[in-house]
């Protein structure tokens, strides 16, 4: 039990390490062109600035109420739709194949119409993040639904449930397993979605950072920033596996 | 003990004339029953038994009410069957307990659904836990269960209301040998004491002539009665019953119905 925690944790951070060692010294050494390519002390370092800079926390704040927003909005209306589709046959019809049409056009590509239709604030950066948001949820809300058991169902026809009490009682539970899924991955998609808007184009916010520092030959910093957002996403993904944990309790085997 | 007690020990008839059914399918209509007639006695423990797709199930769930039949007459206690009669209890092959309740969830299931919890409604399940022996497993979740504990949780929910029909689809087919056989004897033992009226369906014939009092084979397309044989073995029934002459002869019989057969050897 030890030992393989310690060899699942243990791994992977000597893996890292011995990487991080490997480009120290190639920085050292001078195999690495220390202005493009600084080295991990550096970007250290340069990390160390940046958390006393008060431009870098509102960045951040902005980015995360994007990212935020934007989850709260895609995942909220997902679930709605993905209810609907995987409930109504109608609305499944008519529009699940525009939803499965639209899953598969890159839908970064719709950055900058939203920056043409909602502006250089936030809330084209909350769009973006809320459409890339939708349709994983959707999906898998509609997913979840289809693999309700079908001897469930007859049970609750037996039991002379109501359309409510099996939506409720049977469908909403029995779905939220794969809906969770789909949920957790539209919160990491809502990160990308919000730093791919503000790249296309926006005054504030970690996209911007990493785009001024970058035009600044900051590359340290430019650096420190994308591995915190690393950090940032690893940290809104335990948050929601925390959720995921206390909300379904059952669906561990 | 409760009030919900007090129509223990009266089933209720269960009569069938002319019942046919097709299903329409994509290759066409697809007879599947044809002029069935039976009649069951309340409190009566009848099985179908029968080859694979005959019709078993689509029978029974004729007489659950979840199928609708194409002609003939169907009435379970001189009422037509319906989805959620509350005098009718229904059991599946898979237990299909909700993984997000808990054992005692699992069995209030049918009060909830009823609009029928009430202050006496814990009571009840205490009792019906008890009953099916799951007394100690009241807050464990339905996945830290085995198979055959599954099913009697099925069991007590399938008896939360009391019902005067059991209607029985495989319920113990999932199950070991071991399991299935103290099942067997456990089940007809409560129908006699609670004089249920029982259909149960199996492929197994021994587990049909353990536990009833009559067996209707049902022969293939389409599924018809192709034998209606008494099982005359004294109750309350016991798993040494099924090495006795008396047992091999009634499942002879069974087998040479199934056949097609006249006389059986
Ligand atoms: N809803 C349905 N639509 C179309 N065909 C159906 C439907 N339900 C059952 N059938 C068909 O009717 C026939 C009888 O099915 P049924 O499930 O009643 O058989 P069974 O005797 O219970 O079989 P088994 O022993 O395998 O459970 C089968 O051929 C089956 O494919
Ligand atoms: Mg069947």
């Amino acid at each position: 039990m030890t030992f393989s925690l310690w060899y699942r944790i243990g791994l992977p951070v000597l893996v890292a390490v011995v990487l991080v060692a490997i480009w120290q010294f190639l920085s050292v050494a001078g195999v690495l062109n220390p202005v493009t390519f600084p080295s991990p002390f550096e970007i250290a370092r340069a990390f160390g600035t940046l958390v006393t800079r008060g431009y870098f926390w509102d960045a951040t704040w902005i980015t995360l109420s994007e990212t935020l927003f934007g989850f709260i909005i895609g995942a909220s209306l997902g679930l709605v739709i993905g209810a609907l589709t995987g409930t109504f046959r109608t609305f499944r019809t008519a529009f699940y194949p525009w939803v499965v049409a639209f899953q598969n056009t890159p839908r970064v590509a719709l950055a900058p119409i939203f920056l043409t239709w909602f502006g250089f604030g936030i809330t084209s950066k909350i769009v973006m993040a809320a459409v890339i948001c939708f349709f994983p949820v959707v999906i898998n809300t509609v997913a979840g639904i289809a693999g309700v058991d079908e001897n469930a169902k007859t049970l609750f026809r037996t039991l002379g449930a109501s359309k409510t009490q099996t939506f409720f009682r049977l469908t909403l539970p029995g779905a939220s397993a794969v809906a969770f899924a789909g949920i957790k991955t539209a919160l990491t998609l809502a990160l990308l979605g919000a730093i791919v808007g503000e790249f296309v184009g926006a005054s504030e916010g970690l996209g911007v950072l990493i785009k001024e520092l970058n035009f600044q030959l900051e590359v340290a910093m430019g650096f420190a920033v994308v591995l915190f957002l690393a950090g940032i996403g690893l940290a809104l993904y335990g948050l929601i596996e925390l959720v995921e944990k206390r909300l379904i309790t059952w669906a561990r085997d | 003990m409760t009030a919900q007690k007090d129509s223990a020990g009266t089933g209720e008839d269960i009569t069938l004339k002319g019942v046919s059914k097709t299903f329409a399918t994509a290759s066409g209509p697809l007879p599947v029953l044809r002029d069935i007639d039976l009649h069951i006695k309340a409190g009566e423990f009848v099985s179908f038994v029968g080859p694979s797709g005959c019709g078993k199930s689509t029978l029974l769930n004729i007489i659950a009410g979840l199928v609708r039949h194409d002609s003939g007459t169907v009435t379970v206690g001189g009422k037509p069957p319906r989805e959620g009669r509350d005098d009718i209890g229904f059991m599946l092959q898979k237990s299909v307990l909700m993984p997000w309740l808990n054992v005692t969830k699992n069995v209030e299931l049918p009060f909830v659904i009823s609009r029928r919890r009430g202050p006496k409604t814990a009571g009840r399940i205490a009792e019906l836990l008890a009953l099916v022996g799951l007394s100690d497993y009241a807050t464990l979740n339905a996945w830290e269960l085995s198979g055959g504990m599954q099913q009697r949780v099925a069991l007590a929910r399938a008896l939360a209301l009391d019902p005067k029909v059991m209607l029985m689809d495989e319920p113990f087919s999932a199950l070991d040998e071991f399991k299935r056989e103290h099942l067997n004897i456990e089940v007809a033992d409560m129908s006699d004491r609670f004089g249920q009226t029982t259909i149960l369906v199996t492929h197994s014939i021994s587990e049909a002539v353990l536990m009833s009092d009559r067996i209707i084979a049902l022969g293939a397309n389409p599924g018809r009665i192709v034998g209606d044989i008494a099982v005359d073995l004294p109750r309350p029934r016991n798993p040494d019953m099924v090495g006795s002459d008396p047992f091999q002869k009634i499942s002879n019989e069974v087998r040479a119905a199934l056949l097609g057969k006249v006389e059986a050897n």
